[in-house]
């Protein structure tokens, strides 16, 4: 029977996550700053290549270097926050079912949905790129001349969490796979996620809106830092309103608890054959 | 010659073990974010500013470079298959690990060359792409950025052995490192703030960028293949000579 989940229970969830994390930190130092530089060198090669871009050709599409800086500052907070949420594979759900280790989670007397939101949570050797995200935010607000007022900043951590919620539910979607076929799509979350990480950096100002809206849609990558950044910035793309990404969540999440139940359901009855009687895994 | 080859076909069809239909999210992917990619270069390259390359030479490298990732920055299970504890395994059969290694590698590009390659190679035209190599050497640098590609690799694999445990970071700091300074991503010409000058001469400039440079003819064949044999020749005999020393350094925990 699982416990009633309160805000208060859950704080102290995060609070124990982050205990462990902590603890990581002091008694494997080198190991968990050696993770942490990772983290930090993995995305900076990434958003670093496009804002080299701009910076030579003085701007992409319409978007100054400054603009471009902006948008990779909102990309380095996304990674920052998975990162630090997201630690435990809690986000690339279809390892875990993959591997058929959902049912692990069933026997800790929490809801799956409490677990899962709070055991992934690594505030101490995941908040590298944050950090990051935030210097990289406070040099492109600074070099823009934006006035900061309470209203933007909400803003900002409204888009900010709902560029978290399209990439979970993304990854839960295409994680239901892993219910039917486990082997195989053990890795899918990691393609849907990391496959189109790079993707997402690309600044799609300039290009024809025949590429734009599938890419606002379809395959939503314009939604993890090119459209909340010039929202933010006071120009949503295509003229089409900044709530947008919001509604986009709204419908994708609505879509993913459907199919994600159906497969749970589905798992709870068959199992997994993964692991053989003597603790390995096939 | 034919155990490898052999061994290559295995890898080739062990991609394809759950059916090609679980390939498709990653040549989906692929082409998804190459068109992207060739629309950002077309929209900045039409900036007017002066880079030494024309629109249709960096549409080229991009078309290219994404054809031929796998060759470009070559990755080996090796590291992986370390800590997993699958590396012991080729120690076990009557072929050299390095060998083994290779052929695996090589076999298991073969189904992503079929499935993306081959057809993005046939729809370039479409995309106003000319796939038609400016240099004759084009053949000869890619071999030798793909066998640099080994060199590097066999030495993360052994700094994997070294520092234990750590294979993931390794491979993440690695694929970071390669992809900004071997040019495959952004021509290494293209950078700003003297950048290209100063990474002109290191050895992560002879795998990918340099191929690429030469088949779109934005580079000296003569230099690009004489860095590109140097670094062969001071990578391939360091690689070994690691490699020798860390095999009895191996740990693996599997799982």
């Amino acid at each position: 029977m699982a416990a009633k989940t309160t805000l208060r229970r859950i704080m102290r969830l995060f609070g124990i996550s982050a205990k462990m994390d902590l603890a990581w930190l002091m008694r494997d130092t080198m190991y968990a700053l050696a993770g942490i530089t990772a983290d930090m060198i993995g995305n900076l090669s990434v958003v670093s290549g496009v804002l080299l871009i701009s910076v030579r050709f003085g701007g992409i599409g319409g978007m100054s270097a400054d603009e471009v800086l902006f948008m990779m500052a909102y990309s380095t907070l996304i990674t920052g926050l998975f990162i630090v949420f997201g630690a435990s594979n809690n986000i690339h759900i279809s390892r875990i079912i993959g591997r058929g280790q959902l049912e692990h989670f069933f026997i800790q007397p929490l809801s799956l949905k409490t677990q899962l939101i709070t055991y992934g949570f690594c505030p101490f050797t995941g908040g590298g790129n944050l950090l990051v995200g935030l210097i990289l935010l406070i040099i492109a607000i600074q070099r823009l001349g934006l006035t900061l007022s309470v209203g933007w900043i909400l803003a900002l951590s409204g888009h900010l969490l709902t560029t978290m919620v399209i990439i979970v539910a993304r990854s839960y979607l295409a994680s239901t796979l892993a219910f039917y076929a486990p082997v195989a799509a053990e890795e899918i979350s990691s393609t849907v996620i990391e496959g189109t990480w790079l993707l997402s950096t690309f600044p799609l100002s300039g290009m024809p809106a025949a590429l734009q809206v599938p890419l606002l849609t379809i395959l939503p990558e314009g939604l993890m830092a090119w459209f909340p950044a010039l929202s933010l910035l006071g120009k949503p793309p295509l003229g089409w309103s900044a709530a947008y990404p919001m509604l986009f969540a709204l419908i994708l999440t609505l879509i993913t608890s459907y199919f994600f139940r159906k497969g749970l359901n589905y798992y709870v009855r068959k199992g997994s054959n993964r692991y053989v009687p003597y603790g390995f895994r096939r | 010659m034919w155990k490898y080859l052999k061994t290559a076909h295995l890898a080739a069809l062990e991609k394809t073990n759950g059916g090609i239909i679980y390939l498709f999210p990653d040549v989906l992917i692929k082409f998804f974010t190459l068109i992207p990619l060739i629309f950002l270069w077309r929209v900045v390259m039409t900036s007017g500013v002066q880079v030494g390359m024309s629109l249709q030479q960096m549409l080229s490298y991009t078309v290219l470079s994404a054809l031929l990732s796998d060759l470009l920055a070559v990755k080996t299970p090796a590291s992986g298959w370390l800590s997993e504890g699958v590396l012991l395994k080729l120690y076990g059969r009557p072929l050299s690990v390095l060998g083994q290694l290779t052929a695996l590698t090589v076999g298991g590009w073969l189904p992503m060359l079929l499935l993306f390659s081959l057809p993005m190679a046939l729809m370039a035209p479409l995309l106003g792409v000319r796939l038609t190599p400016a240099t004759p050497y084009f053949g000869i640098s890619l071999a030798l950025c793909v066998s640099l590609g080994f060199a590097v690799d066999v030495l993360f694999a052994c700094l994997s052995i070294k520092l234990r445990n750590m294979s993931w970071l390794i491979g993440r700091i690695r694929v970071a490192i390669v992809s900004l300074l071997s040019g495959t991503v952004i021509p290494i010409r293209l950078l700003p703030f003297g950048i290209a000058e100063a990474l002109r001469y290191q050895p992560f400039a002879s795998l990918g960028g340099a191929p690429l440079s030469l088949f779109v003819g934005a580079a000296d064949a003569g230099e690009t293949l004489l860095l590109q044999i140097l670094w062969n020749l001071i990578l391939w005999p360091f690689a070994l000579l690691v490699f020798k020393r860390s095999q009895e350094g191996m740990v693996s925990y599997g799982g």
